[in-house]
């Protein structure tokens, strides 16, 4: 065999993967997006733009998903970088393990039965009842973008922790001592040292958890009750409800395009911020 | 050759002191790291903490920095004790041992970091001034754009020097600088440190564990041991009058025969080997009547000769080194020793072979009575 059929043997279980795990499922759904719906439901192959410039009718859809996503991406990272930062620096480092698969407990049960205990409790027996038991009266939680948002954190905080304690914990410690020597406060220390070299975790959490959040539907299915819903709601409602397999194809199109362009941006901005450093890359 | 009693070396008067440990301790949980040093620092000074692997002589060097807090004692500086004063507000800065360079900066970056934390603001130029001039100081100007981890491993240290001295520290200290340099190198920084102390005037602390080391670039070495310190005094005097046997043999070579102390130890004493010999030798401070001591002769001390007086000993190994032959030879009672004859001698009374029958001798003066331990 020959090296170079060789390498092509090699590199064919990625190849095969990437056909029928990416590219089929995609051209398929980029055919269908041009296609008209069946009158029975599923597709009729055409080659029209309909479908896309019925695309407005989804406005909400899109919009919710484009403010939930980063908000959501950006709560997650405000509080789990400080959960991170106390279990990598801070925590004994007996506890460290103990702490840390704390955190993944959540994922041992699914999260349809965690989104069901906080329905309970952003429900009207819980938290509102509780506040208006201290006078705060009428508020309302359950079935609001709140709700998805506390659903969105909740759900993909251990995400974002991860990613952060490893950069944190594989930091030199004597590089907050020597930058202590050299005059620096704790807190210069930390916007200085500590935070910049935790970038490449902060990325990966973040990249991680947008990519995700972009796709999600069963949280604002849950949480936001038919009111807050994200592109991945309006999918299953377009494939599975209405059978109206084309329309949906233009909307998943959109949200493939819509997520490539806004990823393209992050990484350039991040290998940018990165660009002198040998210790920054991207996953 | 004459040698005065041993008395505890103090700074010359006329050097200021900046920094001093009084009664300091410092224990981790049951770990004493450190305890009850007493040590004064001069102005200018290049003192040394010299001591095997876990004396406590990093944990001295932190509790200096403000990176440890002692248990117990006072760390001043300029007479100010600074127990509480954070790293930070030292006017102190450390050379790391693995250098510590901050990773996603450059070498310019590294080094102005100090200035930079210092408020009311230093104008960027001016810090940048600083910089290419810190960078000349330790000869490595032009560098200042590169990447720390395209500087080869002497080239950190020095950016970690110069990282260090830009901020005209009261005082330098430096934590077994060398230890990751190959030997030539080693020896080359160290007398580039040498002269860098001489030229900008700024205080010295060096932990090492190197004898050589310490011997050839420090003004004094503080000899540390479990935790304390065993001597302080400038390298001549270490070696030519160390107060325990642990320091006779830390710092240079010296050759040892116990014995018990025949009378009260004043000056010339008479010591009774374990073997039957009475010696004379210098009796060294703080020994009692009677007590068990050591008889510690240096080898180029010691004299070989074909006849005569002198202990009958047989020539076992010979190393030609040059200037000098080193003879391992064993005596019938006292064991084997070393004794390192001149070249001169080697030519004019003719060297000696292995298996060879000798006489060694060695002046009563050239004998030092000391503490076993
Ligand atoms: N943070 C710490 N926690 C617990 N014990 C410590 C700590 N730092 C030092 N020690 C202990 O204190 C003692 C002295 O340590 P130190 O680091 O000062 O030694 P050293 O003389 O610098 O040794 P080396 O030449 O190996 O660097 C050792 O027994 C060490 O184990
Ligand atoms: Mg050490």
């Amino acid at each position: 065999m020959t090296q170079r059929a060789r390498n092509w043997l090699l590199l064919a279980p990625a190849g095969i993967w990437f056909l029928v795990m990416l590219i089929i499922p995609l051209t398929v759904v980029f055919i269908f997006s041009f296609g008209e719906r069946a009158p029975s439901g599923g597709v009729v192959l055409a080659l029209t733009v309909e479908q896309y410039a019925n695309l407005p009718a989804r406005w909400a859809a899109f919009k919710n998903t484009m403010t939930l996503a980063p908000i959501g991406t950006l709560s997650a990272l405000l509080i789990a970088y400080p959960l991170a930062y106390f279990l990598a620096v801070k925590a004994d480092p007996r506890w460290k393990t103990i702490l840390l698969v704390l955190v993944i407990v959540p994922f041992w049960t699914s999260i349809l039965i965690r989104s069901y205990a906080w329905i309970f409790l952003l429900g009207g027996r819980g938290i509102p009842a509780l506040l208006e038991w201290v006078g705060i009266e009428g508020l309302r939680l359950i079935n609001t973008p709140f709700a998805v948002l506390v659903g969105i954190i909740y759900g993909y905080l251990p995400l974002m922790v991860f990613p952060i304690f490893v950069s944190l914990d594989k930091l030199d410690k004597r590089l907050l001592e020597a930058s202590s020597d050299l005059g620096a406060k704790p807190w210069k220390t930390f916007l200085q040292v500590t935070l910049p070299l935790s970038i490449p975790g902060i990325a990966t959490g973040c990249m991680l958890v947008f990519i995700l959040l972009m796709g999600e539907y069963l949280i604002p299915a849950l949480l936001g009750g038919g009111k807050v819903f994200f592109v991945g709601n309006a999918l299953v409602d377009l494939f599975l409800q209405s059978r109206n397999w084309a329309y949906g194809s233009a909307v998943a199109v959109t949200l493939v395009v819509v997520m490539l362009i806004i990823v393209t941006i992050y990484m350039r901005l991040i290998s940018r911020l990165g660009a002198n450093r040998e210790d920054v890359s991207i996953m | 050759m004459e040698i005065e009693p041993y008395t505890e070396v103090t700074l010359t008067a006329d050097r200021k002191v900046v920094a001093e440990l009084r009664g300091v301790s410092k224990s981790f949980g049951d770990v004493l790291a450190a305890s009850d040093l007493n040590l004064s620092i001069g102005e200018g000074e290049f003192l040394s903490f010299l001591g095997p692997s876990g004396c406590g002589k990093t944990t001295a060097l932190r509790m200096l920095a403000g990176f440890e807090v002692p248990s117990e004692g006072q760390v001043l500086l300029d007479g100010d004790v600074v127990n509480d004063l954070d790293a930070h507000d030292r006017p102190v800065n450390m050379v790391f041992q693995q250098y510590a360079l901050f990773p996603h900066m450059t070498v310019a970056q590294n080094i102005g970091y100090g200035l930079r934390q210092i408020r009311p603001r230093i104008p960027k130029l001016q810090i940048a001034e600083r910089v290419s001039r810190a960078l000349e100081v330790v000869r490595l100007g032009g560098f200042e754009d590169r990447k720390i981890w395209e500087m080869s491993g002497g080239q950190q240290q020095r950016v970690a020097l110069a990282r260090a001295i830009i901020n005209e520290p009261k005082l330098l200290l430096l934590d077994e600088p060398m230890a990751a340099l190959d030997r030539k190198l080693r020896k080359e920084m160290q007398i580039e440190l040498q002269d860098l102390q001489r030229q900008l005037g700024i205080t010295f602390v060096l932990v090492t564990h190197d004898q050589e080391e310490a011997l050839s670039m420090s003004d004094r070495i503080c000899v540390m041991r479990d935790g304390r310190i065993v001597q302080i005094g400038s390298p001549q005097e270490l070696y030519d009058r160390p107060n325990s046997r642990y320091v006779a043999d830390f710092v240079g070579t010296s050759n040892f025969f116990n014995g018990k102390l025949q009378g009260s130890p004043e000056g010339m004493s008479t010591v009774l080997l374990d073997n039957g010999m009475q010696v004379q030798g210098m009796a060294g401070d703080g020994l009692v009547d009677h007590q068990d001591v050591c008889i510690s002769v240096r080898p180029e001390q010691m004299k070989l000769g074909h006849q005569g007086d002198g202990v009958e000993v047989k020539v076992h190994n010979r190393i030609f080194l040059g200037e000098h032959t080193e003879y391992l030879v064993s005596h019938q009672t006292l064991g084997d020793f070393l004794v390192l004859a001149p070249r001169q001698a080697d030519l004019t009374e003719g060297a000696f072979a292995v298996g060879d029958t000798a006489a060694v001798s060695w002046e009563a003066t050239a004998a030092l009575i000391l503490d076993r331990n």
